[in-house]
């Protein structure tokens, strides 16, 4: 897709996505390079979330193929995937809200099995996320929004995953939280995880990302390097139009 | 048995038994959102398991113990992987109907290998028991509580501390982010289903060594009663469900202690109906937990019914309505017979079930009414046996609608739990409230049906009669389907949010559902009871409920004709075949499976 890239770690190509009789997707096609932050922007009902679910493997495509570091993900079960290396901080957040904060943050490193380094790695965790270590006993449904999304962040971590894929990373946060969600994803992305996101709010998800997509109604409308996207004027149509004036 | 000592013991031991059932269905509803009807027989088959390991191995205790536990489990494990697996995608009434199926077909298998005459099964302990305080307690109750004790805490270090146990939990709590961790789902499912047959299995063989006898009723009973302590301990809570098996076993042993043995399930299935009438979360449960059954239109399986022409109704209908006329047998009317009347039954659960959504388990109550109803009228106020028919429908009518009406509110699974809750107590209060309803003795000589002052003695007249009466409320229920108030039924049962926006009043719509399914059921029941001449509490049971429910499935839900078909094919097909009785029940829980599985939409297909 993009000249100087360099080698793609997910693609989706020609992918057809149908809710019973209505097609989500039409030939849906998105590289996300090793390294890189890919974006995917678009309004409401565009089928933003439904890619993140193609790529997890919670949904089903019904024609074309999906690759992760150069084998097929398709027919593979989420756990699965997950093994592969993927990680997932899901749309607003979906903490296990009964369990503890460190139990949640645990639960990340689920498929793996070196508990030693699995320990070091939830202390590094509580040196990114320095508030959070004064709520690891606590019931992870008490914390804030923004704690919440914290947690998620953290979780995703714990797998030691090649590639993030975040669900509106930012939805529903504060305005302090939103700069430091981005900023997170941003020194994530520097430790060598790349990461594919799903935004609405698209000037703040251009600010750190390498490359977009723009998504209307299933179809991708533009796309190109990040920095080349955010002064085109029809970002602002394209996005604008797949959602109502609200 | 004396002392207020030895009723708290007695409810705490009982109380333990339940919660080794209740926790088992907290396990899988917590992972799989669903009431597990299956469970009970799971006991009942640990119970039997017990039994040939006691009696024809002489097994000692401990092994007994791990035999039983190892065999359920298995049986579990082939549930899941068999039973509930396949249904995974689909639509969510497609387990509960699965788990009501295979309780059906594992109880008589049961029944069918071990006959259904009670048998005891000894304790294998010393029979002394230890004065304490003011009563006594045995070593047997100290075995359960023993078990019960030890089951809690195996099963809180597993949750607490294994891994598998941490994916159950992840997964009771939200199923797709546990996924998106890497758990894999499935073998949380087995896991649970393995420790819930585990934990039923040895309960059910508990429960017969302290009563020194099991017999096929252990089952139906089991599930009951566990539903009724998990409910009150909040649907997926595990530690909400032992707290509320111990309240339900206190319960009950104080309410037998004050009104006698016979009050004993009335009591659980009260406390079962305040509770989800006043906190349908459960006593314990945290406030911010989802609300129970985020419910839509997926619930029943949606599909393109099949038209049948007007003309071809037409001809089917002259076809049976000439059918005495021919030299056909008595055997064949009678089997007819039978068929409208379940018809009728079918016509008011298609409606409360299938064009409501309300999936009611309890429908056999209605009969009961009904029938009681008409009888009684009959009998000691003389009223003309139309008219006391006409009577037991508008009973049911009202008793009905009025006895559901507090569980209103309730969606999805805990409708079908209030009733069934519903319809036990009636059936309780029918055996109970002798000076009325003469109690266990039942009420004989009915006089049989008359019209305008003719009797309808002859086969052929009982025939027409039943017949006339089910194509009439058959033509009403079809009207009412093509109307604005069937319309606004559906929308309800589709989405009752959406529809409660559109200034729907969901309670004035669902009562009029029971008001017009409770009068075709109470008729039923009211024909049914002149024609019997003999009723009782056990006329009308749980089993002609789920019968009228796999009638309804398998015509389609919420299809009037449909209904109909399935009544004949139901009733009629074992009488062609000419399949012993005890095999019958068997064959409906297999049909019930394989429609789940191969055709949730029925025949007709869902309306």
């Amino acid at each position: 897709m993009t000249n100087s890239a360099p080698e793609a770690l997910l693609t989706l190509s020609n992918v057809n996505t149908f809710y019973g009789p209505a097609q989500v997707h039409f030939d849906l096609s998105i590289t996300v390079a090793r390294g890189h932050i890919v974006c995917l922007l678009g309004g409401n009902a565009s089928g933003k979330s439904t890619t993140m679910k193609i790529i997890l493997g919670l949904v089903k495509p019904r024609s074309g193929e999906v690759t992760f570091d150069g084998a097929s993900l398709i027919g593979l079960s989420t756990p699965q995937i997950v093994r592969r290396g993927i990680a997932s901080v899901p749309e607003a957040r979906r903490l296990f809200a009964d369990m503890s904060v460190r139990e949640n943050i645990l639960m990340g490193a689920f498929v793996r099995n070196d508990r030693d380094a699995v320990a070091q790695d939830l202390d590094r965790m509580l040196t990114l996320f320095p508030k959070l270590g004064q709520r690891l006993s606590q019931r992870a449904g008490s914390l804030s929004g923004g704690e919440q999304q914290m947690v998620a962040m953290a979780r995703a971590l714990m797998s030691r995953p090649r590639m993030i894929v975040m669900d509106e990373p930012t939805m529903g946060l504060s305005p302090l939280y939103v700069d430091r969600v981005l900023e997170l994803i941003r020194s994530i992305n520097q430790a060598g995880v790349s990461v594919f996101m799903v935004e609405q709010n698209a000037s703040l998800a251009l600010e750190i990302a390498h490359e977009a997509y723009v998504l209307q109604t299933g179809k991708i409308v533009l796309s190109g390097p990040a920095r080349a996207l955010k002064d085109d004027p029809r970002i602002r149509d394209a996005y604008l139009g797949g959602s109502e004036a609200a | 048995m004396s002392s207020w000592f030895d009723y708290t013991i007695n409810g705490l031991i009982i109380g333990n038994v339940y919660a080794l059932v209740a926790v088992g269905l907290a396990l899988i509803f917590g992972v799989s959102r669903l009431i597990n009807f299956a469970q009970g027989s799971i006991y009942l088959v640990g119970a039997y398991i017990g039994w040939v390991a006691v009696v024809r191995l002489h097994t000692p205790l401990p092994l007994t113990i791990i035999v039983v536990a190892a065999a359920a489990a298995l049986v579990g494990l082939v549930i899941e992987r068999f039973g509930l697996r396949p249904l995974q995608n689909s639509v969510r009434i497609a387990p509960l109907l699965a788990t009501i199926g295979i309780s059906f077909v594992l109880d008589q298998l049961v029944m069918l290998t071990f006959s259904p005459n009670p048998r005891a099964l000894p304790s294998q302990l010393p029979d002394v028991r230890f004065q304490l305080g003011g009563g006594t307690i045995g070593p047997l109750d100290l075995l359960i509580a023993g078990v019960g004790i030890t089951s809690a805490l195996l099963l809180f270090v597993f949750l607490r501390y294994s891994k598998l146990g941490w994916a159950v939990r992840a997964a009771s709590q939200d199923r797709d982010a546990a996924m998106q961790m890497g758990v894999d789902v499935n073998r949380v499912n087995q896991a649970v289903f393995g420790i819930a047959a585990a934990l039923g299995g040895v309960s059910g063989m508990l429960v017969g060594m302290y009563y020194n006898q099991i017999d096929t009723a252990m089952s139906l009973q089991a599930t009951l009663k566990g539903v009724v302590a998990e409910v009150v301990g909040g649907a997926g809570n595990v530690p909400g469900a032992v707290i509320g098996s111990l309240l339900l076993g206190l319960v009950e042993s104080y309410g037998v202690a004050v009104f006698g043995t016979s009050y004993r399930n009335l009591f659980a299935f009260l406390l079962l109906v305040v509770v989800l009438v006043l906190r349908p979360n459960g006593l314990f449960i945290s406030p911010r937990q989802a609300p129970p059954e985020p419910l839509t239109g997926t619930f029943i399986a949606p599909s393109r019914p099949l038209r049948i022409p007007r003309w071809a109704l037409a001809v089917a209908g002259a076809i049976f309505a000439v059918l005495p006329l021919f030299p056909v047998s008595f055997y064949v009317l009678q089997t007819l017979i039978n068929a409208w009347l379940l018809g009728m039954l079918a016509l008011s659960l298609t409606l409360v079930a299938g064009t409501m959504g309300q999936v009611s388990l309890g429908h056999a109550a209605l009969l009961a009414i009904g029938a009681y109803t008409s009888a009684l009228l009959s009998l000691t106020l003389n009223v003309p046996v139309g008219l006391a028919i006409i009577g037991g429908g508008l009973m049911s009518a009202a008793l009905g609608t009025l006895l559901i009406s507090p569980s209103f509110r309730l969606r999805g699974h805990y409708v079908s739990i209030a009733t069934l809750a519903i319809g036990e107590i009636v059936a309780l209060v029918i055996l109970n409230w002798e000076s009325v309803t003469r109690g266990p003795i039942g009420i004989s000589g009915i006089p049989p049906l008359t019209l305008f002052g003719y009797d309808l003695i002859s086969p052929s007249s009982v025939y027409w009669f039943s017949l006339a009466v089910m194509v009439v409320l058959a033509l009403l229920q079809g009207r009412l389907l093509t109307s604005h108030l069937g319309r606004s039924f559906r929308a309800i049962r589709d989405d009752d949010i959406a529809a409660r926006a559109y200034g729907l009043s969901l309670n004035r719509y669902k009562s009029l559902a029971f008001i017009f399914g409770g009068f075709a059921a109470g008729v039923s029941g009211g024909i049914a009871a002149h024609l019997y001449s003999y009723i009782n509490h056990e006329t009308f049971n749980t089993q002609q409920s789920i019968l009228a429910l796999t009638v309804v499935i398998l015509g389609g839900l919420g299809n009037v004709v449909g209904a109909i078909v399935g009544s004949v094919a139901l009733v009629g097909l074992p009488e062609v075949f000419r399949i012993a009785a005890e095999y019958r029940i068997l064959i409906y829980g297999i049909v019930l499976l394989l429609l789940v599985r191969f055709r949730p939409q029925g025949l007709l297909g869902t309306i």
